[in-house]
């Protein structure tokens, strides 16, 4: 058993190292920016201290951790509407190394991400950023596995959609 | 950019480190805020407590400790309604006659004259016992 409860705080410590980069990760990507990310991973772990679950597995700790790093982003994104523009994305005139040019695609990606419906928004990323399996997926978003694999499919064509409409 | 080339990005931002400054505040305010909520929870706990004992002691309280006298509550007085004599008819009279001589044992009538004879006969057919007067 990976015990939370019964190891205590430095049970407690243990989790948060090994998984406070990925709850701040998933709640950037889906937040679109670090202060509120931090918010949520400061609230996902206190929840985990304050139930002090004890679970299963590492599996079951992780997934626990997916669902509450969601659910908390979908609910400060509820009444967040995504702005229609990609105003901050920066022009691909801006830079000439390829490197720079990776990132700047990666920000433009992030920024067409912020544009998504919240519930494909996160299935984006944590199907493919986080690389969860559809079932983790669906678990972690409280839905069905045809649903997500909807919602990621529905979400690549308005992504493709978004994107190719700027470079136009 | 194709689907393909975003699925690719996706895996890069996969691999990209977390900024350290920010895995540090997220640490620092977890702990400060668990640090914070043992006196939480003791004054939740005192509240709790002291709610308790306000509940009981005013359940003390309202209980009596010696026994009420009860008001003997006199049952209302019920006018005794006395049972009417209802006078039966009087049964009519009927003279007694009294007899005008006193009742007196019937004389046994003696037959005289008649005489009595007792035939007592035997075994033997020849010999019967005849016993007069």
């Amino acid at each position: 058993m990976h015990g939370i409860r019964g190891e205590a705080a430095s049970s407690f410590d243990q989790v948060l190292r090994q998984r406070e980069a990925q709850v701040l990760r998933t709640a950037f990507r889906i937040l679109g920016n670090w202060a509120d990310a931090e918010d949520v991973a400061q609230e996902v772990f206190l929840r985990l201290h304050r139930r002090g679950l004890v679970f299963a597995n590492d599996a079951a700790a992780g997934g626990w951790l997916y669902r509450v790093t969601v659910n908390l982003c979908l609910d400060r994104t509820r009444s967040a509407r995504p702005s229609q523009e990609l105003s901050d994305i920066p022009s691909r005139e801006r830079s000439a190394e390829a490197l720079v040019l990776v990132e700047e695609k990666k920000q433009r990606l992030m920024a067409a991400l912020a544009l998504l419906p919240r519930k494909e928004r996160a299935a984006v990323v944590l199907r493919e950023i986080e690389g969860l399996s559809t079932a983790e997926v669906a678990e972690a978003l409280g839905s069905s596995e045809v649903t997500v694999r909807s919602q990621i499919s529905k979400a690549l064509v308005r992504l493709r959609g978004i994107l190719n409409r700027e470079e136009v | 950019m194709n689907e393909e080339e975003m699925r690719e990005l996706f895996r890069e931002m996969r691999d990209e480190p977390v900024p350290a400054d920010s895995l540090a505040r997220v640490r620092a305010a977890v702990d400060q805020r668990i640090q914070k909520r043992p006196w939480l929870s003791a004054w939740k706990i005192a509240a709790a407590l002291l709610m308790a004992g306000c509940v009981v002691g005013a359940f003390l309280s309202l209980r009596p400790g010696k026994p009420v006298p009860i008001e003997q509550v006199s049952p209302p007085e019920i006018a005794q309604v006395l049972p009417v004599q209802v006078e039966s008819p009087a049964p009519p009279k009927i003279p007694v006659r009294v007899a005008s001589h006193p009742r007196r044992a019937r004389p046994r009538p003696v037959v005289e004259g008649v005489p009595v004879s007792i035939r007592i006969e035997t075994p033997d057919p020849d010999v019967v016992i005849l016993l007069v007067n």
